[in-house]
């Protein structure tokens, strides 16, 4: 190719210019009015927010507002220090495309502005506005007689992850309105849809959920990264997903630590990678298993840190398959003296130990890990047999060597065997709880540990809800299995969207007695919806920030909420009254705030301990994490029954699972008869223009991303195949359902594979799709092994999806 | 502004595209900041793949026209490449626009900003033709905004000798560009690329200054500019990706 010419320019500008009629027709309800337009003069007030709507980037915002209205949106600045004063990390301002167009999404033309009823059939779009009074009595009713009917529990709430602050969203106050009522409510932890099965996965092995109550995640400050001698982004589309972390990486690789980026997809963060490796989507467990053989094979493994922090000498009984055992205390030979004896007495455990038959965890481990070949992993992984080997040269030669593994990896019925999987690589490298190490997929759990939540979901005087996941609510709601579910509230949850299986979701919605849905936009849940309720967004609202970092972000109520939005809280609170339990409900926001970070309380947690209000108001405060910057279980002590890494799960016998030897997934395998049907495997993946359904429909965004429209991506082999030109209309299909889009021809998605990006509206006023939605296809089919731990004990498998493509009218 | 005592600074950008992941928040930043009205961009992302710049790239993927999108890699699968070039005014020493403008609204200042006189502009778009890289725009009058009230800086700025070279809203049959935010760097401040660009790609300084960042990253060598046939001379530099990517 040619140098770059003026042409190349100028027809850049030319299709810059060609995108203006981009608006029309999308506008709900009544027309935008925020205010009459007009110039901006006045006085500036500087607001430092927590950007708390759903991705995992947790950015401090400093928000300029003039005259009641906000012009500015940036990066803010962090606090140097923790709550103690000491030392925090050097932490950059960060802010992303999204961020700075919050300004399109909060006054948005998209904006629920009015309580509405429904007058027609659920789902026709027709609807009468109602005053707040009359729709908060319509729900408190509604509520009540559902629960009189059908029992407690029946009545569902389900307060998801439009946000991750505290007092509304991910861990909000819905939960306390469900302890309060007894209803049930989908989780803190598994309500994350398809994040639940990596974190299941990570238990099995590092924290026993006897010991956790029921099951923890965390990893490792990003500021750690600079840490690493190398560094894998394992189905981590960091550059593109988390685009300030970008930055970290890229620091790290100008120091000279190289970076991989394992992806069927070439990513931002694949081209800009060290090495990609384009593997087969599902069989990142056999790639693991790969290195793991590797590590074992040539001695390349930390010996002392495994003989030390893993249960790699324990002895296995060959009958029972648990741990030999004498008393509490677990047996091993010692290599000292060739004897049988507990470990707290062995000189030197041995790692290849044997007794009677019953051989080392290490052992069974290298057995079950010797058919992992780089020629037989290369050919389950499609790749080549010197990229496997140049992966476990890596993991063999730098130390610390960090992973950041993507929910991708999650989005998969096997998700947890490749945590599980991971996790034992990572130990074997010495690499849990090491500056530098580590997997991370989220960080900053310790928000669940620091705070106060138990009391807040659950105040006294009441008993905690009862969870209801996202996978078992359809069941509950048609089969009234595992009991029946007649009434939900949705709080910024696109259920009927966002949630694996659509079809079989919006059977469940549309059978319910009752249904509401609080929500900013009119979202494809809202629109099956008998109430809606205009929600905030995170500018009209006080609330804390505390997820995915390690700060506190107070989110102080930067604008009065918009036309007649509320706050979840506030909505709460009127239906909370209507139905008798106001008392639960007579606090303000930072009332509930300082309760919950335990302001005052000598007996804080240590991570909060010492907390003054004036800190939390007053910038953004570091928590007093026992290491700086933050790194999971650096004290080396492990919640599991042994205190070491348990890379041989004794929970996991009955499932065959005790060590991670690859398995195929539940849908998407080559080997799967149904492939015969549909070949190619359906990812429905994150773009850097939206966060799931958030802000597809705003203008900026809309006219860099293709109008908002979504389209397939499919490689020019499966294209040429099927007779599809780009942009074709394409239909894409199962058994389960169907969804037409333009079909985007690119060498950069591998072939067998295509890929829609999810969280494109399919309302009955905005269509980002021709027809339908990626999750039209995919399913709801549950691995029971994750059912051993509580708090993620089921995953919607989105990736692990198969689909035919035809070129519509062919 | 300058004073005897003081030089005169000669402003330049570099953009690293090792660290450019082609996020675009530089250009939804510049169009909050600016007050850019829909359909507008003062700054664009191409996707292009390494070293296109200087003419060593691999061929575009054959599914043509796909690889005119953004984030379609070059290539064919799986022997890829993938970069990008964020682009707006390159603010030339010796600016094409500046010389066919044929009433002086365009003009460079003494720190080497090349802007437009909004009250002195008659909308002739000599300019725009005379661009090379595409980077103005030009006002008709059918603007139309989201939110529909004036975002960003918010308010005029003169330079100059009383020149307009920022309104929020700008006169209907204008040309518009970047400006180098030269309202806040006349302040102190970054222009508003380099302050919100989230990975650190964008620098911008003295490039008369030795000791200054941006006169080290040119004066390392391998900075190159866009069409340097052209003799147009831009004060916007790229460093461009490492063409070849292993492990050791």
């Amino acid at each position: 190719m040619k140098a770059l010419t003026r042409r190349r320019f100028v027809q850049g500008a030319a299709g810059a210019a060609g995108v203006l009629t981009v608006t029309g027709g999308l506008r709900y309800l009544d027309d935008a009015a925020p205010a009459s337009a007009g110039e901006i003069r006045g006085t500036e007030t500087l607001f430092r927010t927590g950007h708390s709507n759903n991705c995992d980037g947790a950015c401090g915002h400093q928000v300029h507002v003039v005259d009641g209205r906000i012009r500015l949106v940036q990066g803010a600045q962090w606090d140097q220090t923790t709550i103690a004063g000491d030392a925090a990390p050097q932490y950059n301002p960060r802010a992303c495309l999204r961020g700075i167009a919050q300004i399109q999404n909060t006054y948005s033309p998209d904006r629920l502005k009015y309580p509405y009823q429904r007058v027609g059939e659920r789902g026709s779009g027709r609807w009468r506005r109602l005053s707040w009074d009359e729709a908060t009595s319509i729900v408190a009713e509604n509520l009540q007689r559902v629960q009189q009917r059908y029992g407690r529990k029946s009545v569902w709430i389900a307060p998801y992850t439009g946000s991750l602050a505290v007092l509304e969203g991910v861990v909000g106050a819905g939960f306390r309105l469900a302890s309060v009522i007894g209803a049930s409510a989908g989780d803190f932890e598994g309500d994350n849809e398809g994040d639940s099965s990596t974190p299941a996965g990570w238990n099995y092995v590092l924290a026993d959920p006897d010991l956790t109550a029921g099951g923890i995640f965390d990893g490792h400050e990003m500021t750690d990264f600079l840490n690493a001698k190398a560094i894998v982004l394992w189905a981590n589309n960091v550059a593109e997903t988390s685009i300030p972390d970008w930055r970290i990486i890229a620091d790290a690789r100008k120091a000279g630590t190289p970076v991989v980026s394992i992806d069927p997809r070439f990513t931002p963060t694949s081209a800009k990678a060290d090495l990609w490796l384009p593997i087969r989507p599902g069989t990142d467990t056999a790639l693991i298993d790969g290195v793991i053989n590797y590590l074992l094979l040539h001695k390349a493994y930390d010996a002392a840190y495994v003989k030390q922090y893993t249960v790699a000498p324990f002895l296995v009984d060959p009958q029972t398959k648990l741990f030999l055992r004498r008393g509490k205390s677990y047996l091993v030979i010692d290599a000292a003296d060739g004897q049988l004896k507990p470990v707290e007495q062995a000189k030197d455990p041995d790692l290849y130990g044997e007794h009677n038959g019953a051989q080392s965890a290490l052992t069974l481990l290298a057995q079950a890990m010797a058919p992992y070949t780089p020629e037989k992993v290369a050919a389950m992984c499609d790749l080549e047999p010197s990229q496997v080997l140049q992966l476990a040269e890596l993991w063999a030669k730098r130390n610390p060597l960090a992973v950041r593994a993507g929910f991708a990896l999650s989005h998969w019925g096997r998700g947890d065997l490749t945590m599980q999987a991971l996790v034992t690589l990572q130990s074997l490298a010495g690499n849990i709880g090491t500056h530098g190490g580590g997997i991370t997929t989220f960080a900053g759990g310790l928000t669940t540990t620091a705070f106060d939540l138990g009391n807040w979901w659950a105040p006294k005087g009441t008993e905690m809800f009862t969870v209801l996941e996202p996978m078992d609510a359809c069941g509950a709601m048609l089969d009234g299995k595992p009991y029946p579910v007649r009434a939900a509230w949705f709080m910024v949850d696109n259920f009927a969207q966002q949630m694996s299986d659509r079809n079989r979701v919006v059977r469940a919605l549309k059978s319910l007695d009752f249904l509401v849905v609080s929500d900013y936009v009119m979202s494809a849940t809202a629109d099956l919806a008998d109430i809606v309720l205009p929600a905030c967004t995170y500018l009209e609202k006080t609330d804390l920030l505390s997820s995915n970092n390690y700060y506190l972000q107070y989110m102080p109520k930067v604008i009065d909420p918009l036309w007649e939005s509320k706050s979840d809280l506030d909505a709460i609170t009127l239906v909370a009254g209507k139905m008798g339990y106001g008392k639960y409900f007579d606090k303000s926001p930072d009332e509930y705030l300082q309760e919950i970070l335990h302001i005052g309380d000598p007996k804080a947690d240590p991570n909060v301990r010492g907390l003054k209000w004036e800190q939390v108001t007053g910038g953004a405060p570091h928590l007093n994490t026992p290491t700086v910057p933050y790194v999971a279980f650096a004290n080396k002590q492990f919640p599991t029954k042994s205190g070491r890494i348990e890379f041989y799960v004794e929970r996991l016998i009955e499932y065959d699972q005790q060590l991670p030897g690859y398995k195929v997934q539940l849908e998407a395998y080559r080997e799967n008869p149904l492939a015969q049907k549909y070949p190619l495997t359906f990812l429905s993946t994150h773009t850097r223009f939206r966060t799931h359904s958030q802000y597809v429909n705003l203008p900026w965004l809309k006219e860099i991303n293709n109008n908002g429209e979504g389209f397939l991506e499919i490689n020019p082999v499966d294209a040429r195949r099927r007779g599809i030109a780009d942009g074709d209309v394409v239909r894409v299909f199962n058994d389960r359902g169907q969804m037409k889009v333009r079909a985007r021809l690119t060498e950069g998605i591998k072939p067998g594979v295509v890929n829609c990006y999810q969280g494109g509206w399919d309302t009955i006023r905005v269509k980002h799709y021709i027809e339908g939605h990626p999750n039209n296809l995919t399913h709801q089919i549950a691995n029971p092994t994750q059912s051993v731990i509580p708090n993620f004990r089921s995953n919607a498998a989105y990736y692990d999806c198969l689909v035919e493509v035809q070129r519509e009218g062919a | 502004m300058a004073t005897e005592q003081k030089r005169e600074p000669h402003w330049a950008m570099v953009i690293d595209q090792e660290r450019c992941v082609g996020c675009w928040t530089c250009a939804v930043g510049c169009k909050e900041i600016n007050n850019e009205p829909l359909g507008v961009w003062w700054n664009r992302i191409l996707t292009a793949s390494p070293n296109e710049i200087t003419g060593e790239a691999a061929a575009p993927s054959p599914a043509a026209p796909a690889s005119d999108n953004i984030d379609v890699p070059h290539g064919v699968f799986p022997a890829l490449e993938m970069d990008y070039i964020p682009v707006a005014c390159q603010h030339c020493n010796d600016a094409p626009c500046l010389r066919v403008c044929p009433v002086g609204a365009t003009f460079r200042r003494d720190d080497g900003t090349v802007l437009i006189d909004y009250e002195r502009c008659i909308g002739c778009r000599y300019c725009i033709a005379a661009c090379p890289y595409g980077v103005r725009v030009f006002g008709w009058g059918q603007e139309k905004r989201d939110p529909d009230f004036t975002v960003g800086y918010g308010r005029d700025y003169r330079t100059d000798g009383g020149r307009l070279v920022f309104t929020p809203d700008r006169p209907t049959g204008v040309v518009e560009k970047c400006t180098w935010c030269v309202e806040r760097v006349d302040e102190g401040q970054q222009p508003f690329c380099v302050d919100v660009c989230p990975t650190g790609a964008r620098v911008f300084g003295d490039a008369g200054d030795s000791g200054s960042e941006v006169a080290g990253l040119i004066e390392q060598g391998g900075a190159t500019r866009l069409l340097p046939e052209l003799g147009t001379e831009p004060r916007v530099f790229y460093l461009p990706a490492k063409p070849e990517r292993s492990l050791s």
